[in-house]
């Protein structure tokens, strides 16, 4: 589990020095968020490690969480990595999540109700990234 | 079928109904998608399919995924079959460092006793053993049930195969016992050097009535559909090396086609017919190949029982049901895999129950990403493949009692073979037109 709280490195160095990571990379948003949340969501499949993150990185920075990431993307990202309905890229997640009903997957509902809403991402998380 | 007192005799009629929708890419839209889409959706079809075969075939074996499985445990898996094949060009092979004996002229057919077969699903892959799969038979991209046993080094040794088979079929329509024929040709290559004007004219006129007595004339009267399957034009390619075209060359370049329209002008005035792209035509590249533009053929166009139609292509008759492709599907499997002669080709995709197994990995194919339109959902009574070499055919029967007529349609500015088939009990005959005096 990744720690959360700032560590009093030695020295003042690191106290002199300000560092405020943004965090433009998936991963590591990854891990911090699933430190912060206790418990996965029940189809989730991830692979994603758990390693640590450097405590020398967030020592004097604030956890950057503006990137469009709350609970509801989460739920949108476990269902993009989860392996049963195929391949995420090249597709909308609306377009997958139809795809996945069609074939008889029973994809989770409240997947499908965040899609329709509009408000969230509607490309898989490796959308213009890869 | 009256005969007036002039002796002019009427065409017989049938009820065409296109099934090509899936075919059609025009509502497809490319969003960067790579083609592990259309192998997810290929698996999962089939293996929804297999899994309800599977209480037909072992009931008492339990089911399991790949990574689910355990050493000296039998089960069955379900997965998509990928061939490693040594004598298969690769792109990467112009670039290793070494550069190993391999001939650059590419052998017609890549089969080499080494092939190794994987059986491949979302969870992981494993090698394949044992004296049950022969790999030469085999080729990437079918997706087959395997009842077997994972050996201690972690290869899979199978023990029996179970293939789709031959999906279900309507039965054969008895209507009236009448006679109707459907005339095959495919191979026109119009525009060609070695293609003979005169034996086109003479299918031409034949088609039409315009040949014979009155006897002759009676039986073209009961020719219902002409199909062509493909490569019915050859563009001068040589003339597209790069350069600007002088207008002399531009009008040179449209030469074949407009000879083609000319020619299909006049059977279109008579009889429908369906025109199939083909590898050397006007059309896209890919599978689904799209239909020839109606620019192409203005003079034919304007009649409305001329259709352009996709590659592969497939349609109804009279409620018999046809399925076909300009050739691309069969030849590809002729260089990854081994058989007694290309029936056998035809038969296995039909038992695969897909079209074209080798696309999108040999074959050009659109990336699809919800569905895979070369599943053959229902079994045809005629399954024909264009620009063969010679003139086969074959009535096969399935497990549930299904009949298909196989038809391979030679390559007619080669060899002058034309192919006829009877709707009413799916006879088959070869139509030879011979331009040669005395030989």
């Amino acid at each position: 589990m990744a720690s959360s709280s700032t560590a009093a490195g030695g020295g003042n160095m690191k106290g002199y020095f300000r560092q405020r990571k943004k965090t433009g990379g998936i991963t590591k948003s990854n891990s911090n968020s699933k430190s912060k949340k206790s418990s996965s969501p029940d189809h989730s499949a991830t692979l994603a490690s758990d390693i640590a993150k450097p405590s020398s990185l967030i020592s004097h920075a604030s956890l950057d969480l503006q990137d469009d990431y709350d609970g509801n993307e989460e739920v949108l990202r476990q269902f993009d990595m989860n392996m049963a309905y195929g391949p995420c890229l090249g597709m909308s997640r609306l377009d997958r999540w139809d795809r996945a009903n069609a074939l008889g997957l029973n994809p989770p509902k409240d997947v499908e109700r965040l899609l329709r809403v509009g408000k969230l991402h509607s490309e898989c998380l490796w959308d213009g990234r890869v | 079928m009256e005969v007036d007192s002039e002796n002019n005799l009427q065409r017989k009629q049938s009820f065409y109904q296109s099934t090509d929708e899936s075919f059609e890419i025009q509502k497809e839209m490319y969003r960067g998608q790579q083609y592990s889409q259309i192998y997810f959706a290929r698996l999962h079809l089939m293996r929804t399919l297999l899994y309800s075969l599977l209480p037909h075939w072992k009931p008492h074996v339990p089911v399991c995924t790949v990574l689910g499985l355990e050493e000296s445990k039998e089960c069955i898996i379900v997965g998509t079959l990928y061939k490693h094949m040594k004598l298969k060009p690769s792109i990467l092979d112009e670039y290793s460092k070494e550069r190993s004996s391999t001939p650059l002229v590419k052998p017609h057919n890549f089969v080499h006793a080494d092939d190794q077969l994987v059986l491949e699903d979302e969870s992981g892959r494993v090698k394949l053993r044992g004296a049950m799969l022969i790999s030469s038979v085999y080729v990437t991209g079918i997706v087959v049930a395997l009842h077997a046993k994972e050996t201690v080094g972690g290869d899979f040794m199978v023990e029996d195969v179970l293939e789709a088979g031959l999906p279900h079929q309507e039965e054969l329509p008895r209507n009236s016992g009448e006679d109707k024929y459907v005339v095959f040709v495919s191979g026109l290559s119009v525009g060609s050097s070695s293609s003979d004007p005169l034996q086109f004219q003479l299918l031409v006129d034949h088609i039409t009535g315009h040949l014979g007595d009155e006897k002759e004339q009676s039986v073209a009267a009961q020719i219902v559909q002409v199909v062509i399957a493909g490569n019915s034009v050859e563009v001068p390619r040589g003339l597209l090396n790069g350069q600007n075209l002088a207008s002399k060359d531009q009008s040179r370049l449209s030469e074949p086609i407009k000879e083609l329209d000319i020619l299909l002008a006049q059977i279109a005035a008579s009889v429908p017919v369906d025109i199939m792209p083909g590898p050397k035509d006007p059309a896209n590249f890919s599978l689904p190949q799209q239909p020839l533009h109606r620019c192409l053929f203005p003079g034919s166009a304007a009649y409305n029982i001329f259709r352009s139609c996709t590659n592969p292509h497939s349609f109804e008759l009279d409620d018999v049901r046809f399925l076909g492709t300009s050739g691309q599907n069969i030849d590809d499997l002729e260089k990854y895999s081994e058989a007694n002669d290309k029936l056998e080709f035809l038969e296995r995709t039909l038992r695969w129950r897909h079209l074209a197994p080798t696309a999108p990995n040999t074959l050009g194919c659109y990336p699809f990403t919800d569905k895979d339109p070369f599943f053959i959902e229902i079994c045809p009574h005629v399954y024909f493949v264009g620009n063969q070499d010679k003139y086969e055919t074959r009535l096969i029967k399935g497990s549930e009692g299904q009949l298909v007529r196989l038809i391979c349609i030679p390559r007619f500015g080669e060899t002058g073979v034309a192919v006829v088939l009877n709707t009413r009990n799916l006879e088959c005959h070869a139509l030879s037109f011979g331009t040669q005096f005395g030989t």
